[in-house]
């Protein structure tokens, strides 16, 4: 009955082909550290999920956005846990991309063929970064208020364009409801959709390649 | 990465993989333990810790230590190092230089080596940088503590983590001479706030003095905090601080308290750093502690910051206290004297004391350990040190801070020398708050506002420097410039125009005033007061311009000449051309008007004495320089008439080829005019002139 329906399905689907190539396919034996972009992945599932359930409560607004999240923390039913599992899944993504990234430089992975994943991969870090700096105003808290205002003033310091700049970064001269909605904006639209296309490539590349071997130490034999 | 290196690694890699092990479900295996292992540790962190959230966002709030993210904390720290004009670089270059590098690894290590330990060149710079975050990240974690948890029972350093130690971490470097009150109290480069909305000023000068010298809360808290408040101590006067520190039991305030000698209980260089702490380095308050009792609010010096230096850390002599022996009865002195040595059981010959003593002396009195030493230094005066030695009282810091807020506030001064300058030479025509008024020069005319904000927005410092100094003979405004035969030097009126411009921020005058008329002046005295008097004086006594009562005015000019004189001016001076303005007929009465002058002046023939009228001048405004130290010797007759590097200077009856009216007049090129400073009275000058013409006889 089930071999039935699986047969009907590849038909239509042609899942097993998919199923093969993916997961019955072949790859080199590995150690524990090659488990680190895995575990990123399932932050990042987590920070996905964890996040749209936060929308639904979530005001970006001024007056409302810290009441919101109070209600989150104390009235939803598992808000609390939802909002922690956000919370720290934001500090553990930066981690285990940071280790991941160094496990890559280690063990020299960035080379040949998987240049262009090391690349996809850099930006993915530089926007795990934006979440974490766009995120961190959303409480709207006094700290959340504080560090943005230094952080932002950063983007403020280069001559010529820093005024510009601060100016784009916070929809005016202040750090006003135009910031907030800026940096919602920023965090729930523009880096999820940068974030997913390029996790879609990042993990093409790694099926495609194949996980890169551990290296041996010394010189690459010529035959 | 050569192509067959390339074919190669493909060929290896596929031995490696036919060795391998299926991704499901050995691999997927060990990366779902992991990535539970990572939920789990996630709900724990949800569940123990909860995601925090503090008080709501209070924009207003600057108190607020900002923290960002801990993944920030080493840019964050990163960032005190690069101060200034470098935090661009710090903050912004320095991270895209490494983001790019990283990013462009693949193409820069492109060997087909790919152990660690095979790419060195990769992989220690890698370490290091790793080992650098860390440690930047340690070092920022450790220096901007919590304020509750680290600085319980030390105010001011709470303050200091309250307010200071996110941005500037746990110290700050101060350059010297900096007013650090200020920069406080106003905020200084981006992102500073001003902290005088939040903090009292006590608040703030006690934070200056934790950031210059932070041991010296410590020396507090364990020495003087017991009795003493901070902000209590930091608005007292610093001699009186160090007296304390210097006198420990014997200091009179700490009499009956246990106290124990400072000097011996804390070394010298602990003294310092408390006397800094609590005396911050702050020019104004030193200034205002120190110096407003007998200086004012500022002092106007126009030396080098190394004589001023000198002048504070040194002392001065420079004041000489008179004799008052034969000025106050015996009496007197007596009181002064004992009162000097003790105040208190003197108390009523404070009167006495404010009396006689206050005006340079102000609340200081002076110290004396007996009676009749006080009295020796009340008769006989002299030059005792009359400014104390501040390089004794005062640390290098509070010594920097003092001479630079002093220069500062000379210069900042200047509007208020501008205003008196003004009301001598502009105030008679245009008001005091140059609102103007009928023009004396001008029958019917009115002088138009000049502090209203349309003429001051449509003339630039240029412009109204200009018609100072050229003045405006068309409307009656003769040229005020030396340089165009005016008393006013170009400083004198620089200082002028930033008095005018000190009007542009709230305009004095708004509309022209409504006036009435002037009457046209028929009588000539009237006339002549409100035309000529200005330059010439009242009663022709002379003042920018000639005076009329002299010898050489009236013997030389024929009626004619002075008719001349009025009706054209003189194009080289301040003499402005009255033709146009009066009539003739009023030009002949003023002629007359001033050949009465000759009647009071000092009759023709009565030829000045040289002991009586002329060496009393040499001595007073001469001898100090022309003594007997070389050159000219202005002591008595034979020398003035004899000595000098240019003798003789003195041509009899020849005032104008004489070099020393020539240096009085300023009229002499090279060198400067004489006296230095301020030139003798136009009468004086007459006086020589006219003894020079007689013949300079020694009579």
């Amino acid at each position: 009955m089930l071999n039935r329906f699986s047969n009907w399905l590849d038909a239509r689907t042609g899942w097993r082909n998919i199923w093969e190539g993916i997961f019955l396919r072949k790859v080199p034996k590995v150690n524990w550290l090659y488990t680190l972009g895995s575990a990123s992945l399932f932050i990042v599932v987590n920070q996905v999920v964890t996040g749209i359930l936060l929308t639904i409560y979530y005001v970006p607004n001024p007056d409302h956005a810290y009441d919101s999240v109070q209600y989150i923390t104390t009235q939803v039913a598992l808000g609390w846990l939802i909002r922690g599992l956000h919370h720290w899944g934001a500090s553990a993504m930066v981690v285990l991309v940071f280790l991941h990234m160094l496990r890559v430089i280690f063990l020299g992975s960035y080379k040949f063929p998987r240049e262009v994943t090391w690349f996809s991969g850099v930006v993915l870090f530089l926007v795990t970064i934006g979440f974490g700096f766009t995120g961190y105003l959303l409480p709207w808290d006094e700290k959340a208020y504080w560090a943005t205002t230094v952080g932002t003033q950063i983007a403020g310091t280069p001559p010529v364009i820093g005024d510009v700049a601060l100016r784009i970064l916070r929809g005016g001269e202040d750090l006003t409801a135009m910031t907030l909605v800026r940096f919602f904006g920023m965090h729930v639209w523009v880096l999820p959709a940068i974030l997913l296309s390029l996790v879609g490539l990042h993990v093409y590349l790694v099926i495609k390649h194949g996980i890169s071997t551990t290296p041996k130490r010394g010189e690459i034999k010529h035959e | 990465m050569n192509d067959k290196e390339q074919q190669e690694y493909l060929q290896e890699y596929k031995k490696e993989k036919e060795k391998g092990v299926p991704f499901f479900p050995d691999i997927l295996f060990k990366d779902a333990l992991v990535s539970l292992l990572v939920f789990i540790v996630l709900v724990a962190l949800a569940y123990f810790l909860g995601a925090p959230l503090e008080e709501k966002a209070n924009p207003a709030n600057t108190s607020y230590t900002p923290r960002p993210e801990w993944y920030f904390l080493f840019l964050f720290q990163l960032l005190k190092y690069f101060p200034g004009e470098l935090e661009f670089l710090g903050v912004i270059v320095l991270p895209m230089v490494a983001l790019l590098l990283l990013f462009i690894l693949p193409l820069l290590d492109r060997s087909p080596k790919r152990h660690f330990l095979d790419r060195l060149l990769f992989t220690i710079p890698t370490t290091a940088i790793i080992a650098g975050i860390v440690v930047l990240t340690y070092l920022s974690v450790r220096e901007a503590p919590p304020p509750a948890e680290t600085n319980e029972g030390d105010p001011i350093a709470s303050l200091y983590a309250n307010n200071c130690s996110a941005c500037h971490g746990a110290s700050i470097e101060v350059k010297s001479g900096v007013n650090l009150h200020n920069i406080i109290a106003q905020g200084n480069h981006d992102g500073m706030p001003a902290w005088s909305a939040d903090l009292t000023s006590d608040q703030i000068d006690a934070l200056a003095g934790f950031i210059t010298s932070p041991g010296g809360s410590q020396l507090f808290n364990q020495n003087c905090s017991s009795c003493h408040s901070v902000e209590a101590l930091v608005e007292g006067s610093p001699m009186d601080l160090k007296q304390a520190l210097e006198n420990g039991a014997a200091f009179k305030p700490h009499a009956g308290v246990q106290t124990v000698d400072w000097n011996t209980s804390l070394t010298l260089e602990n003294r310092t750093s408390l006397l800094n702490f609590l005396v911050a380095p702050d020019g104004q308050r030193l200034f205002d502690a120190n110096c407003l009792t007998c200086h004012g609010n500022s002092v106007a010096y126009s030396g080098t910051e190394e004589e001023l230096r000198q002048v504070i850390s040194q002392g001065g002599k420079h004041l000489d206290m008179p004799g008052w022996k034969e000025q106050l009865t015996s009496e007197q002195l007596d009181l002064l004297s004992r009162f000097v040595v003790d105040p208190e059981a003197e108390s009523q010959s404070q009167t006495l004391f404010q009396q006689q003593c206050g005006s340079c002396h102000g609340q200081n009195i002076p110290q004396a350990d007996s009676i009749e030493g006080a009295r020796q230094i009340i008769e006989s005066g002299g030059p005792h040190r009359t400014m104390p030695v501040w390089g004794d009282v005062l640390t290098t810091e509070q010594l920097d801070a003092l001479v630079s807020y002093t220069r500062q506030s000379t210069d900042g001064n200047s509007v208020a020398v501008g205003q008196g300058l003004f009301s001598q030479y502009c105030a008679t025509c245009h008001g005091g708050l140059g609102e103007g008024g009928p023009n004396p020069t001008k029958p019917g005319d009115v002088i138009a506002p000049i502090s209203s904000a349309e003429y001051l927005k449509t003339r630039d410092d240029i412009t109204l420097r200009l018609i100072i100094s050229q003045g405006q003979p068309n409307f009656g405004m003769s040229p005020f410039g030396t340089s165009n035969g005016g008393p006013l030097q170009d400083e004198d009126i620089d200082v002028i125009v930033k008095f005018i411009r000190s009007w542009e921020a709230r305009p004095p005058v708004e509309l022209p005033p409504e006036v009435s008329v002037a009457v046209v002046n028929e009588k000539p005295a009237q006339l002549y007061i409100s035309v000529c008097a200005q330059c010439h004086g009242l009663a022709g006594e002379g003042g920018v311009g000639p005076s009329f009562q002299s010898i050489d005015f009236q013997g030389l000019q024929t009626d004619q000449q002075i008719y001349n004189s009025i009706n054209s001016g003189h194009g080289s001076t301040a003499m402005i051309g009255w033709g146009d303005i009066l009539s003739a007929d009023q030009i002949t009465q003023l002629v007359k008007l001033i050949r009465s002058f000759q009647l009071t002046a000092t009759g023709p023939g009565s030829v000045p004495s040289f002991s009586k009228d002329v060496l009393p001048i040499f001595n007073a405004r001469c001898g100090a320089c022309h003594g007997t130290l070389g050159g000219w010797d202005a002591s008595d007759y034979a020398s003035s008439m004899e000595t000098g590097d240019n003798a003789p200077v003195i041509l009899s009856r020849d005032p104008g080829g004489s070099l020393l009216v020539q240096k009085l007049l300023g009229i002499q090129t090279i060198g400067g005019s004489m006296p230095p400073g301020k030139l003798l009275t136009q009468k004086e000058i007459d006086l020589i002139v006219a003894w020079v013409k007689a013949g300079a006889p020694d009579n």
